[in-house]
């Protein structure tokens, strides 16, 4: 079995059945990630010491029977916001090049437990994109490309979880969202990323950018790979007391699903992007209800948008007060955080206010559905080089990012096709909060019928 | 650009005038105005009195003290 580009599923099948070595694995990935990462810009730190460690490790206990489970000896990727005890966390920015924590994240530790290989810390925007970003550049290892092609950009803030799961650089990685952060990189490197429900994985370990918008998720070649990593990443921890008490199973639900559009879905949107979806909702129409909904009127994104710069800017007060953001590599994250300090008392809490309205509209909205579909993005994948909004000029509000993200609510996006330059493109299904198994159900069964998941890009296919 | 984004922004200037260069000044000013257009949108929605922010502070202990 050749374990590149293998999806995680028949991997895990091959490392338990003694088909593949975890040692030959690691040595598998870790070559490719030397070898790719920087030519991506999507490597900060390759943890080859701690990989063969664990590689050997899990090798000895497969060889004893001793199975931790089904993430067992497999490589893995963390975005460089996870905290690893004794190698450099730098939240991809030039002022933290240097940090290191004395202990793992949560999430890193319970992969640990379950037998995973940490094998890099990958590149992200400055600071998961706090400071107000507007271009590729925004990092201090530069910005990261797609797979798909070296002039485009690769999706952040997680972007190089994205590239290096596109690139086949490791099996899966995690990434963190925001408002954006799993999704966008998800859709321009042409894999699966699932946003799990606040709360659903803890986020003691990694950085903070808004404690309350925040939350840990998977990227890996397909939507069934991001169920099994969620199971193992899942889970009340006592250090997060945001984390929900309630277990989490990967169980896929066959039949009777339901899935809703909402009206307008498509507007503002360009036209591969809106083309592409028209032609993964016929998809979906073989196997789902599609019914059309609609969002009520609602200030979603000011509620969103106010939450995250009044928290935002508390979470690098210190940062900001001792000036170090003249340190950061965007020029226009020099001076970002100064004007979030303007966010008044009252306004956030008005904001706070209605994300509870905002979550009983998505409660109501969505009742009875399994998942909401949408393009992942509205544009088409920007180029590497430009600002945001030169590359890739658009209208269509975010409401879907914003009542997600603003009401903690899961979503995945899979690759559904490509534009006429040969980049992903992706589409969305976003669910009920602790919802993760109906999106998913959706996603893996809209993934069984078609092969989006299985074209990669060929300079790096070997 | 209206009082309350003129105020906000003397404010900001005022607090990290020497930590901005002159050039940016104008990127604050505007990103100070787009902080405000939200604050006002959010402010056209009327809630009730009674309508609590969606965290709810919980007092907590630690277990057997």
């Amino acid at each position: 079995m050749n374990p590149v580009y293998t999806p995680l599923r028949e991997l895990s099948r091959g490392v338990r059945s003694g088909e593949v070595s975890p040692v030959e694995l690691a040595e598998t990935f870790l070559e490719r990630l030397e070898t790719h990462g920087p030519s991506l810009n999507a490597l900060v730190t390759l943890t080859r010491e701690r990989a063969m460690k664990q590689a050997k490790r899990a090798e000895e206990e497969i060889k004893e029977g001793k199975i931790r489970g089904p993430l067992h000896g497999i490589p893995w990727g963390g975005k460089d916001l996870l905290a690893t005890a004794g190698i450099p966390t730098t939240w991809g920015a030039a002022p933290f090049r240097d940090q290191v924590f004395e202990s793992d994240a949560t999430v890193v530790a319970k992969l640990d437990d379950a037998g995973a290989v940490l094998s890099a810390k990958l590149a992200m925007i400055e600071l998961a994109g706090g400071m107000g970003y507007r271009q590729p550049n925004a990092s201090f290892t530069g910005p990261c490309a797609t797979p798909w092609s070296p002039g485009h950009w690769s999706g952040g803030s997680s972007s190089g979880s994205g590239a290096a799961v596109g690139a086949g650089l490791v099996p899966f990685a995690v990434g963190s969202e925001t408002w954006g952060s799993i999704l966008s990189p998800a859709n321009n490197c042409g894999v699966a990323g699932l946003r799990p429900t606040y709360g659903r994985v803890s986020r003691r370990g990694a950085m903070a950018l808004s404690w309350t918008l925040d939350k840990l998720g998977p990227l890996c070649l397909t939507a069934d790979g991001c169920g099994m990593v969620l199971e193992a990443i899942a889970g009340h921890d006592p250090g997060d007391r945001s984390t929900s008490k309630r277990l989490y199973r990967y169980v896929l639900k066959r039949d009777g699903l339901r899935v809703a559009v909402p009206k307008g879905a498509t507007e503002g949107v360009v036209e591969p992007v809106k083309r592409n979806f028209d032609n993964a909702m016929r998809v979906v129409e073989g196997f789902a209800d599609v019914e059309e909904i609609e969002w009520p009127e609602f200030p979603y994104e000011a509620v969103t948008r106010t939450i995250l710069n009044a928290e935002a800017a508390a979470a690098f007060d210190e940062f900001t007060e001792r000036g170090l953001a003249r340190g950061l590599t965007a020029p226009e994250c020099r001076y970002g955080p100064y004007a979030r300090t303007a966010v008044l008392a009252v306004d956030y809490l008005k904001a706070l206010r209605l994300r509870e309205r905002m979550a009983r509209i998505a409660e109501d909205v969505m009742a009875g559905y399994d998942a909401v579909a949408a393009p992942s993005r509205a544009t088409t994948v920007p180029r590497i080089d430009e600002e945001f909004r030169k590359s890739t000029p658009g209208t269509a509000r975010d409401t879907m990012g914003a009542l997600g993200n603003g009401a903690g609510l899961p979503a995945v996006s899979v690759p559904n096709g490509f534009d006429d330059e040969g980049l992903p493109t992706g589409i969305q299904f976003m669910g009920r909060a602790y919802g993760e198994n109906r999106v998913l159900s959706v996603a893996v069964e809209y993934q069984c019928r078609t092969g989006w998941h299985r074209v990669h890009p060929e300079r790096f296919t070997p | 650009m209206d009082s309350e984004a003129e105020t906000l922004f003397s404010l900001v200037k005022g607090k990290y005038g020497d930590k901005i260069a002159s050039d940016e000044l104008e990127e604050v000013r505007k990103a100070v105005e787009k902080i405000v257009e939200s604050s006002m949108e959010l402010r056209e929605f009327e809630l009730g009195n009674w309508d609590e922010p969606f965290s709810v502070f919980k007092p907590s202990r630690s277990e057997g003290e």
